[in-house]
């Protein structure tokens, strides 16, 4: 459904030195600099799948999805979605693909939401029998009923974006990218929209490529994820994959009764484990890190039972948050390459 | 075309409601685009009253120029207004992106957005001040020469649009072209006057190389005896659709290099 290849994005961006001195001698005189915002990177979606694709900030991911969408023109590579090179048949790729960006709106800022989709009715030429259909669904998933007489612009912000998301699928499209749709929203609105991609997904087999830096999300969602750092993907394979990759580092927190200044780890745990570093004033808390391969949970907390008295205890679960985390952190210090990780 | 015309009707439908939610808004728009051009008229009038001509043209000739000139420029007002807006409120918010992914035209999708009210106080003058005019012209008006006139109008209404769209295309290059279109626009109230009282640098640059004078000054002259721009005015229509397939042209241009803004 999705084939990239080899696609890169470079940015010019007009330099100018600081000041008023700068900005005049900018408009006699014009330097460049190149901005590689995506530096070849390659992809394969099948028609249904629901991927997600993730980066710290200023990665490049809406940079991709916008190529993906035909919004931008890649400075290289191919890029085609459905058999369709998007920014050279725009319209086309258009009628097939729905998107949202972030807290952009798409619908008609002054006009009353049902208004806003009767145009897109006509903009997409959606038979009248399927519009009703596909709009009484998703009144009813997304609670939309009270919102469709208001205009746009008096929406509170997890309004919209149910609103939004109702757009984005009305004319059912083949493929959705969604660019951070559940920015700023509470949890229960984030809920209800993770439910309702879902269940697009599984009526019509939409193909979703979803961004987000709400790990939830895509631990809800996606059964696939992309990772890029700095215009390169560094990831691409399975959620469990990458659980068992890097989800063998664990850490537990321990709560002990008495306050001990120096704490030293028993015998047996002294070649396997690590205490991190301590932050509390009183000295009552020791974490413990350790890896799955070397021992297991239970033999950690019995050996810190046998040598002191322990309050409480708490696991840190492999969460893909924090693999993330890892990830991210060790692409950009430049450490991690392809190889290594795949 | 059939599909575009339809989406026009009900672009313009929403577009109406809107305006008639402000209605407010309109009444003063139309009021104080209405005094301007008052104003403009009131100048030339003033003019006349110490002068009976003004190299070799009478009032009611410069009042007929002038008349084609609000009537061309208030096609544009109305229906193309949006031009002004490509770059502080589509391409530098990123609401420019929402256009190109939808299955329509993005440059239809960008005018059909918007219908501006102020220019019908434009459009109201330039009908008022071409019926004052054209009695007192020496030429008899038939079915023809109305014919002609209309189009003729037309034609100088997407000459308007043709270069206000060309110079807004900019903005996809440098985010905001705004000051660099209003500047030339100002050169087509160099139009308004008979062009003969300009120096020939500046009657060269309207007429070949930013052909405002083809707005009001040559269409008017066609309507005039012995203005001797009879044949040059027949160009017109002929400027009008050169123009536009070159705007629409490097409008494509734009697209192609147009690269969105960050976030
Ligand atoms: N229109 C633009 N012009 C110039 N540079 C841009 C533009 N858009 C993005 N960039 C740059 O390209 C890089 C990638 O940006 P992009 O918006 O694709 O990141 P992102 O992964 O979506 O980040 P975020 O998570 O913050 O949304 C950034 O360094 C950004 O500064
Ligand atoms: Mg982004």
């Amino acid at each position: 459904m999705i084939i990239v290849n080899d696609l890169e994005k470079h940015y010019r961006i007009a330099k100018r030195d600081p000041g008023l001195r700068g900005a005049i001698k900018s408009l006699f005189h014009r330097k460049y600099e190149t901005k590689k915002a995506v530096k070849g990177i390659n992809m394969h979606i099948n028609a249904g799948e629901m991927v997600g694709y993730i980066g710290a900030n200023g990665a490049g991911k809406s940079t991709t999805i916008k190529m993906l969408t035909g919004i931008l023109t890649p400075t290289s590579g191919e890029v085609k979605v459905n058999g369709i090179v998007p920014y050279e048949n725009r319209k086309q790729n258009a009628s097939h693909i729905g998107a949202i960006f972030g807290q952009r709106t798409q619908l008609f800022w002054d006009i009353p939401v049902r208004e806003s989709y009767e145009l897109l009715k006509h903009i997409y030429e959606i038979p009248q029998k399927q519009y009703e259909e596909t709009l009484a669904e998703f009144v009813d998933v997304l609670h939309l009923g009270p919102l469709l007489g208001i205009p746009v612009r008096q929406l509170s912000l997890g309004q919209k974006m149910r609103c939004e998301l109702a757009a984005a699928f009305l004319h059912r499209p083949k493929v959705v990218y969604l660019d951070e749709p559940t920015i700023g929203l509470d949890v229960a609105v984030k809920v209800r929209i993770r439910a309702f991609i879902k269940q697009m997904n599984a009526r019509y087999g939409t193909t979703v490529l979803l961004t987000t830096h709400d790990m939830q999300d895509i631990e809800e969602i996606c059964q696939r994820i992309i990772i890029i750092d700095d215009g390169n993907v560094i990831y691409d394979g399975s959620i469990q994959d990458i659980k068992s990759q890097f989800g063998e580092k664990r850490v537990i927190h321990f709560e002990l009764e008495d306050s001990i200044t120096e704490c030293v780890l028993p015998e047996e745990l002294k070649k396997v484990a690590k205490i991190l570093p301590r932050t509390d004033e009183d000295h009552h808390n020791v974490s413990i890190s350790f890896s799955n391969k070397d021992i297991s949970g239970a033999e950690v907390i019995h050996s810190m039972m046998n040598q002191y008295s322990v309050a409480d205890l708490t696991i840190a679960d492999a969460k893909i948050e924090t693999i993330v985390e890892e990830i991210y952190g060790r692409g950009m210090k430049g450490r991690v390459h392809h190889e290594e990780i795949h | 075309m059939i599909r575009y015309m339809k989406l026009y009707y009900l672009f313009c439908k929403q577009n109406l409601k809107v305006m008639m939610e402000y209605r407010m808004d309109f009444l003063l728009g139309v009021l104080s685009v209405m005094l301007q051009q008052f104003a403009g008229i009131f100048f030339v009038k003033i003019v006349f009253d110490h002068i009976h001509e003004l190299n070799g043209w009478t009032f009611y000739e410069i009042l007929f120029i002038y008349g084609i000139a609000a009537t061309g420029r208030s096609i544009h007002h109305i229906f193309f207004d949006n031009l002004w807006t490509l770059g502080w409120q589509y391409i530098r918010p990123g609401k420019f992106d929402r256009l190109l992914i939808r299955p329509i035209n993005p440059l239809f999708h960008f005018i059909a957005d918007r219908l501006q009210q102020d220019g019908f106080g434009q459009l109201f003058i330039g009908i008022i001040v071409i019926s004052t005019a054209m009695p007192h012209l020496d030429i008899s008006w038939g079915v023809l020469e109305f014919a002609i006139l209309v189009v003729m109008i037309i034609a100088s209404g997407f000459i308007f649009v043709a270069i206000n769209l060309f110079f807004a295309t900019l903005s996809f290059w440098m985010v905001d072209s705004l000051p660099i279109v209003w500047t030339i626009f100002n050169l087509s109230d160099f139009a308004r006057y008979p062009l003969t009282i300009y120096h020939k640098g500046i009657r060269y640059l309207l007429t070949w190389i930013i052909p405002y004078g083809f707005t009001a000054f040559y269409p008017a002259a066609y309507f005039i005896e012995g203005s001797g721009f009879e044949k040059l005015a027949l160009l017109t229509p002929i400027i009008a659709v050169i123009s536009c397939i070159a705007a629409y042209w490097f409008w494509n241009r734009g697209l192609r290099a147009f690269t969105s803004t960050g976030s």
